[in-house]
């Protein structure tokens, strides 16, 4: 018995014909041509009449508001939660895929040429959630990709994820600080970028040392900081006007409020993993990702 | 002995005191003669794989989740290299993604979910499900991705023709042995894959080739996508494109297995051999 999605695919079926028949890759993607000549996929196991993502073809109907969506805490919250409960990820997926799409944004907004340092450093601030395992996976990728990383990593969970993204850090030679430099100045001179992964869209409250006094420093750091998800300390819908000022933002999944008040150079969008059922129920109205590319640029 | 590092390689930074270095950063042989110093693993074998699995996950810790994925989404991209979306004969951008029971097809699942987020209309074949539960994570994260899951394998060759642009060969890998090809349901499915007009992207190694040379009776894959290093069977693959997703093999274990250094273009994580 056919549910709502194979009638309304059937409904758009006709509109199709209407109009042509001819469907785009990034628009309606089903063909009636095609289920017919294949009668035994009629014995798929779930439905596939389910039209994808609309607003990616220019003149098709868009469901919901046009534009992007920022989303409030609650709600990255719960889309978070819906993808471990129902859609199957684990964080160790999501994680490694969120970190290869900071590390990707990172080159091609900071190629390792274009560093003043004699080497490209990095150096990459892990706080003591999941935004700082996705440091850790960030702070890999960077190292296949030509940088030269350094973490620091004062807070650790006890956890087997994050003891294991640690381990790979270390076994690839990645450096791990003992101490956050004293001053904004030795950042400056010893590294090209700062990879801002201390807290993440789960973030409320008081910020608890020594990230206090490490966002301290970070505020009067010259060289660019680039955050991951949610500029660490910032409301993660109102920002903070005289919190930290990223040159970069990369927004994982989709940008919450806070990326509203972001006045960097550079936003990215990653996280390519968001399933076309999920953008759809949250009206994510996401911009298509250029190729295979795991981000995309927003500014 | 092992090679020199590739002179792009940057030189160790300073120490500060004090700062924490793994294990790894000791420069020499390690703390145990490996099988593939010893020579106890010709270069490409199947046991040479094994051991750099095994020292993936329990020396750099790993997860074997995080390692599939990472599999699965090279695997992706190198398709999307292989057959670009603007390229394919069909109008619609069709896959078949034929699935074994062990590794090799949880790598296929991994794979054809990012193709779907590619734009692409992967179908599964997965007849023979391991109870595995990574790999029934790997199953219902495709299938809350809209990817069909067929419920047989038609054989009449023609309906794959005409329905998928290529097949993705995800039935066995490495581990296939003479034992595992001769059975069903795999046995089946390579004998309809031999048979297809469509092109064939294996992964890792093509399907019962590693069961020995088996001549006329092997299938003919297109594309291969060699992982970590080509096999030693990659030695007999005379198909259009061949590439490496190899980016993600530490240096450390690139020297210790004689991995030769490549050139990845940009961030991509596969090159074309």
């Amino acid at each position: 018995m056919p549910g709502p999605r194979a009638l309304l695919g059937l409904g758009l079926l006709v509109a199709a014909a209407r109009a042509g028949g001819r469907c785009r890759e990034r628009g309606w993607s089903w063909s009636w041509n095609r289920s017919w000549n294949r009668g035994w996929e009629r014995g798929w196991e779930r439905d596939r009449c389910l039209p994808r993502r609309a607003m990616h073809s220019p003149g098709t109907a868009r469901p919901g508001p046009a534009g992007l969506r920022f989303l409030g805490q609650e709600e990255a919250q719960a889309i978070d939660q819906e993808l471990f409960t129902e859609y199957g990820f684990s964080v160790e997926q999501l994680m490694e895929l969120a970190g290869l799409s900071c590390a990707t944004a990172i080159a091609k907004a900071y190629p390792p040429s274009s560093f003043t340092t004699s080497q490209p450093a990095v150096l990459v601030v892990c706080g003591p959630g999941n935004n700082g395992g996705d440091g850790l996976v960030c702070a890999r990728h960077l190292k296949m990709f030509g940088y030269q990383p350094t973490v620091y990593y004062p807070k650790r969970p006890n956890k087997p994820l994050f003891e294991g993204l640690t381990t790979q850090c270390k076994k690839m030679d990645i450096p791990f600080l003992p101490e956050f430099p004293a001053e904004a100045e030795f950042i400056d001179e010893l590294y090209g970028l700062v990879v801002d992964a201390i807290f993440g869209f789960s973030f409320t409250g008081a910020v608890r040392e020594p990230f206090g006094s490490i966002l301290s420093t970070l505020e009067r750091v010259t060289v660019p900081i680039a955050s991951i998800d949610i500029p660490s300390g910032w409301d993660v819908e109102k920002g903070k006007a005289d919190g930290l000022q990223p040159d970069m933002l990369i927004s994982l999944t989709a940008p919450k409020k806070a990326a509203m008040h972001f006045t960097g150079r550079y936003h990215f969008l990653g996280g390519r993993f968001v399933p076309p059922a999920l953008q759809e129920k949250y009206a994510l109205n996401l911009p298509a990702y250029p190729g295979t590319d795991c981000v995309l640029q927003l500014t | 002995g092992p090679r020199r590092p590739p002179a792009r390689s940057p030189r160790a930074p300073k120490s500060l005191p004090g700062v924490e270095r793994g294990p790894g950063c000791a420069r020499g042989l390690g703390t145990a003669l490996s099988p593939v110093l010893s020579g106890a693993c010709p270069q490409g074998s199947r046991a040479e794989a094994e051991a750099m699995e095994k020292e993936l996950l329990e020396d750099y810790r790993f997860g074997r989740q995080q390692l599939i994925e990472i599999w699965g989404h090279a695997c992706a991209v190198a398709v999307t290299k292989a057959f670009p979306l603007p390229s394919l004969p069909r109008r619609q951008p069709t896959l078949l993604v034929a699935c074994g029971p062990a590794q090799n097809g949880a790598i296929g699942l991994v794979c054809a979910r990012h193709l779907r987020s590619f734009d692409y209309e992967p179908t599964i074949f997965y007849p023979k499900r391991s109870p595995d539960p990574l790999h029934r994570d790997f199953t219902t994260q495709c299938e809350k991705m809209d990817i069909p899951f067929l419920s047989y394998l038609p054989t009449e060759v023609q309906l794959i023709n005409d329905a998928y642009n290529a097949v993705v060969d995800a039935v066995l890998g490495a581990e296939g042995t003479e034992g595992t090809a001769g059975t069903e349901p795999c046995a089946a499915i390579l004998a309809t894959l031999r048979l297809v007009r469509i092109p064939i992207v294996s992964l890792d190694v093509p399907s019962g080739w590693a069961a020995g040379p088996g001549g006329s009776g092997d299938i003919s894959p297109d594309v291969l996508v060699s992982l970590a290093a080509p096999k030693e069977v990659a030695r007999r693959f005379q198909g259009r494109r061949h590439f490496l997703a190899g980016r993600f093999v530490p240096e450390e274990l690139q020297r210790k297995f004689g991995i030769s250094p490549r050139e990845y273009p940009g961030s991509d994580c596969v090159v074309a051999l």
